[in-house]
C-alpha cells in the first residue's frame, strides 16, 4: 500500500512539475513533445 | 503571509476535492445524460475517419483493418493521411489502395493539426471521427460514438481510452501513478458530461459534426481540445461515451509520461491564447468547469510553491502551520521515495516487492509488454 501511495504522489509531483516546464517550454517555442 | 496560506490551501483544496464533490452533486442532482438513438438499418449518418499519422507504417495495416472491420451500419470512409512521412508509408497503405471507402493523401511534414486540416478537407461524411496510429477501437465504438449524435444538442463525442495500467497489466514503471490519475480523470468527465459537456476529448477516439470543424491553427498542440471546446463555445455539447472504447498501452517510464504531460499542459496554456473566450463567464458555457478543472490544474503548481514557502515563513506563528508544514515535507517525502521506486524498477526491470516484470528501456526483442522506448504517443491527451 505504502508503495502504491508514493508512486501515486510522485505522479501527482511529477504532474504539477510538467505544468511548470510546459509553460516555460511554449513560451520558448520548444517543440514540447519530442 | 497568512493570506497567501490559506489563499494557496483553498485553491489546492478546491480543485482536487472541491470540485469533484460538486460536480459529483450536481451530476446526482441534475443530469442531462444524452438523447441517443440507435438508428434503424440504412439510416446511420455517413463517418469520414480521419487518421493522420507520420511514420506509422509498421502500425498502419492493423489499425486501417481495425477501422475497416468495426461494425457499423452506414456508409464510411477512411481517410489517412501522412504527414511528411519517411518510413514508407505510402507502401504499407498500398495494399487498401483497391478499396473504395479508403483514401490516402501524403502532405509535407508539418504536424498533426495541418495533416488534420488536409484530411478533413476532403471528407464527405457527415459525422468526423477522429483515430491515430496506435490505439484500437473496441467492438461498438463507432456505433456508440454515433448514436449519441441522434441529440440535436450535441456536437461532438469523446470515447473512452483505456489503458492497461488501469488493469494493473502494464508493464510499465509509472503505471500505478498513471492509472490512478486516468481513472480519476475519467470519472471527472463522466460527469461534466452529465451535467452539460466534457471540456475537450480525448485525440484517440472521438467524433465531431462535420459541419462545426473550423481548421485548426498550425502547431496547435491540442486539436482534440481545441476543436470541441470551439463547439461548446458555439452552444453544442460534447459527450462521454464510455462504450466506445479506445484500447492503449501506458507510457513505459517516467521520462515518456513526463513529456506527454509537459505537451498536455503547455497545450492548455496554448488553448488560452488560441480561444481566451473560455475565461469569459457570460460566452463560456461550461465556464465554472473550465475554471475549476483545466484552470485550476495550472495554477496548483503556483500554489503548492506559495503553500511551502508561506508554511516555512509562518511555522512559529502556531501549531497548525507547523502540522501543515510537516504534512508536505511527508508528502514530499513520500513522492521522492515513489521516484526512487520507479527509477528502480526501470533499471532491474522488475516491480519492487513484488517481481512483476516492468518494460526496460531500450530493451531488446522479447522484452515484457511495452518495452519501448519513451514512444509515448504525442497524440494522447489528458
Amino acid at each position: 500500500m505504502v508503495y502504491r501511495v508514493a508512486r501515486v504522489a510522485f505522479t501527482f509531483v511529477m504532474m504539477n512539475l510538467a505544468a511548470v516546464t510546459g509553460l516555460f517550454s511554449l513560451r520558448r517555442g520548444h517543440e514540447v513533445w519530442k | 503571509m497568512e493570506l497567501l496560506f490559506w489563499t494557496s490551501a483553498a485553491l489546492i483544496a478546491y480543485v482536487y476535492l472541491g470540485y469533484p464533490l460538486l460536480l459529483a452533486a450536481w451530476a446526482r442532482v441534475a443530469p442531462r445524460p444524452p438523447k441517443k438513438y440507435q438508428f434503424p438499418a440504412g439510416h446511420w449518418p455517413s463517418l469520414s475517419i480521419i487518421l493522420a499519422a507520420r511514420n506509422e507504417s509498421a502500425r498502419l495495416p492493423v489499425r486501417i483493418a481495425n477501422l475497416l472491420t468495426l461494425p457499423y451500419d452506414g456508409p464510411r470512409e477512411l481517410i489517412v493521411v501522412s504527414d511528411g512521412s519517411t518510413d514508407g508509408t505510402a507502401a504499407a497503405v498500398a495494399p487498401f489502395a483497391s478499396r473504395n471507402e479508403i483514401r490516402f493523401v501524403e502532405v509535407p511534414a508539418g504536424g498533426k493539426p495541418l495533416a488534420l486540416n488536409a484530411g478533413v478537407a476532403i471528407a464527405t461524411g457527415n459525422i468526423l471521427v477522429f483515430a491515430d496510429a496506435r490505439q484500437r477501437f473496441t467492438g461498438a465504438a463507432l456505433s456508440a460514438l454515433v448514436s449519441n449524435f441522434a441529440d440535436p444538442q450535441v456536437g461532438a463525442a469523446t470515447g473512452e481510452l483505456i489503458l492497461d495500467c488501469e488493469s494493473g497489466s502494464s508493464a510499465s514503471s509509472i503505471g500505478d501513478g498513471v492509472g490512478t490519475y486516468w481513472k480519476y480523470e475519467k470519472w471527472l468527465r463522466r460527469n461534466e458530461s452529465l451535467v452539460r459537456s466534457t471540456l475537450g476529448a480525448t485525440g484517440a477516439i472521438y467524433a465531431l459534426r462535420r459541419s462545426l470543424w473550423r481548421p485548426l491553427p498550425a502547431g496547435t498542440l491540442l486539436d482534440d481540445v481545441l476543436a470541441p471546446m470551439r463547439a461548446v463555445l458555439d452552444g453544442w455539447r460534447v459527450v462521454f461515451e464510455d462504450q466506445a472504447i479506445a484500447m492503449d498501452r501506458t507510457a513505459p517510464d517516467a521520462a515518456a509520461e513526463a513529456r506527454r504531460k509537459r505537451r498536455t499542459l503547455a497545450g492548455n496554456y496554448q488553448i488560452l491564447a488560441q480561444e481566451p473566450r473560455l475565461l469569459l463567464p457570460i460566452v463560456n458555457p461550461v465556464w465554472l468547469q473550465y475554471m475549476s478543472h483545466k484552470v485550476g490544474r495550472l495554477l496548483v503548481p503556483w500554489a503548492l510553491l506559495a503553500l511551502l514557502v508561506s508554511s516555512v515563513a509562518l511555522t512559529s506563528d502556531g501549531w497548525l502551520y507547523s502540522v501543515a508544514l510537516t504534512a508536505q515535507v511527508g508528502f514530499y517525502a513520500l513522492a521522492a521515495f515513489g521516484a526512487w521506486l520507479e527509477a528502480r524498477d526501470r533499471q532491474t526491470g522488475e516491480r519492487f516487492a513484488t517481481k512483476l516484470p516492468v518494460a526496460i528501456l531500450g530493451a531488446p526483442q522479447g522484452a515484457p509488454a511495452g518495452a519501448e522506448r519513451g514512444t509515448g504517443s504525442p497524440r494522447a491527451t489528458a
